[in-house]
């Protein structure tokens, strides 16, 4: 694909729209239920829109903006923009929709565009108490193609997609299981060190090691949880974000490159590990902002899988093709290394939220004084969406 | 009666394929335009948007470029461990199979496979699927 993209209009952007109110609902709470009395898989007693309501709530509180200072509505993927805005009595004069870094994307589009000047981004999903399906016989259709094409050979599931990813990556380059494990273990240690996580009890390397393989080379803490969930994301425009409850956090560089050609038969997958993806949204974000990897405090990667993140360093340049297995070890990953990754426990071991609950927490990295997890003089924080090919990424920055 | 296979995800691109495969030939889309080779099957050529096309046979013959084994049961006909296998086909295109006649430990990046057939059946009807394994000598 052409190198089409205009750096000179994509640089005033910086900066002209920030995060003014994060909120999320309780994860570990919910998924272990109060009183003990969990939700079980199946028994749902609330939807998507309750836990996406719950979380626009704390976020307008977070933020302390009332209902009616919103005039744009972004929703993710489980909820109807339409439904969402009828619930919640909004009269948005624009909506947009798509996962977590898309919305903060189009958000920025349209604020600087003049057709509104704040936007809440509000999630929800319900899946583990509605048994959401991500792989196996009820999956047969809708979403990406490769995640259902190849039933008839018994491929499914989206963590085989990865564990093909991961094979791959070994047959290359070497890469260990231990190494890989490195990843798994640092975000459950970000858990333990985040009240509202799922997952509370640490992990060891052999713990991983001894956990079952689900789709070998994957073991099962190479796996995201499913529990339910929702996150909202107040995002105004700059000059009316100053003098609010929060100090507010820059939005300083967007990108976005979509790598679907072949997509279905694997070979952006296994041939090129997404690098070309990366490489198009690397040359647009830091440019943007101003930045290198270098100067990045802390990063968060989609982690449905623990495999996403050696594929977004590399694709980055945080470290040189084929070697982000040695990268992640020896704690350079976790909080008080070189480069803190999924500080909250990510998707691993905080929530499935299917990234929307990266960016509260890098938000909060930038606000500061988060107890133990804090990363010490944060000021540049990225996430990178590296979903089967489909890259954006996010630089947030502290305020002035 | 022919093995039953979890559902193939049908299309009228796909019922062409699976209908060559009942005479046990491997045939995948080519361009008739720029020649490019397609799958999975389609209604328009990717590289030049072309939707003219030929059902044109494949030699059937790929290199390993990677394979996961499930460890846990997803779906009934495919009890655990079952392994899967992605291999690059001499005309180009990437193709999803599972390996027969060698064991998961012998298989290697590289290593050539060629087309085997072995009988299904779903909702749609019965069918071969093309898998792979050692070449024969």
């Amino acid at each position: 694909m052409a190198d089409s993209f205009d750096r000179k209009r994509l640089a005033p952007l910086k900066d002209t729209v920030a995060i003014v109110g994060v909120g999320e609902t309780d994860y570990g709470a919910d998924y272990r239920g109060a009183g003990g009395k969990a939700v079980g898989k199946g028994e749902a007693r609330v939807d998507h829109y309750t836990l996406a309501s719950r979380a626009l709530k704390r976020a307008l509180d977070d933020s302390g903006l009332r209902k009616d200072d919103i005039d744009g509505l972004c929703t993710g993927p489980t909820l109807s923009g339409e439904r969402a805005s009828e619930l919640w009595g909004l009269n948005p004069r624009w909506s947009g929709s798509g996962d977590a870094a898309q919305c903060i994307i189009e958000a920025t589009m349209a604020i600087n565009c003049g057709l509104c000047t704040t936007v809440a981004l509000v999630y929800g999903n319900a899946q583990r108490s509605m048994d959401t399906a991500y792989g196996g016989a009820r999956v047969t259709g809708g979403g990406i193609t490769s995640y259902f094409y190849y039933a008839p050979w018994g491929l499914t599931s989206q963590g085989a997609l990865y564990a093909l990813f991961f094979q791959r990556h070994k047959l290359l380059y070497g890469t260990t299981d231990e190494q890989l494990g490195a990843i798994a273990v640092a975000f459950r240690k970000h858990a333990c060190m985040n009240p509202n996580a799922v997952m509370q009890k640490p992990l060891t390397i052999e713990d991983y090691m001894k956990a079952p393989y689900v789709a070998e080379p994957l073991r099962l803490f190479d796996y995201c949880l499913i529990n339910d969930g929702g996150v909202a994301i107040i995002v105004r425009r700059a000059d009316m974000a100053k003098d609010l409850k929060q100090k507010p956090v820059m939005v300083s560089a967007i990108g976005w490159s979509e790598e679907n050609v072949d997509a279905t038969q694997l070979r952006p997958r296994l041939k090129d590990f997404y690098h070309t993806a990366h490489r198009g949204v690397a040359a647009q974000v830091y440019p943007m902002a101003g930045v290198t990897p270098a100067d990045v405090d802390v990063f968060a990667t989609y982690d449905s899988f623990s495999v996403h993140l050696l594929a977004s360093l590399e694709g980055f340049g945080f470290c040189k093709e084929g070697e982000g297995g040695p990268f992640v070890q020896n704690g350079r990953i976790e909080v008080g290394g070189q480069l803190p990754c999924n500080t909250s426990g990510g998707m691993l071991s905080e929530s499935y939220m299917q990234s929307w609950n990266h960016q509260p927490e890098l938000v909060r990295q930038l606000r500061g004084g988060l107890g133990p997890r804090q990363v010490e003089g944060a000021e540049v924080a990225q996430y990178v969406h590296d979903v089967a090919g489909k890259c954006k990424s996010i630089i947030y920055t502290k305020s002035a | 009666m022919a093995t039953p296979r979890p559902i193939r995800s049908m299309d009228p691109y796909a019922e062409q394929f699976w209908a060559y495969t009942q005479k046990k030939e491997f045939r995948l889309q080519k361009c008739s335009d720029c020649g490019k080779f397609r799958w999975p099957p389609g209604p328009t050529c990717d590289k030049c948007l072309s939707d003219e096309a030929e059902w044109t046979a494949v030699a059937g013959r790929g290199k390993v470029l990677s394979w996961t084994t499930f460890r846990r049961k997803y779906f009934e006909e495919y009890p655990a461990p079952h392994t899967t296998i992605v291999l690059e086909l001499d005309e180009g295109p990437l193709f999803v199979s599972y390996p027969v006649d060698v064991e998961v430990a012998k298989l290697s990046e590289g290593m050539v496979l060629s087309l085997r057939w072995t009988d299904g059946q779903d909702k749609f009807g019965e069918y071969n699927l093309p898998v792979f394994g050692p070449p024969s000598a």
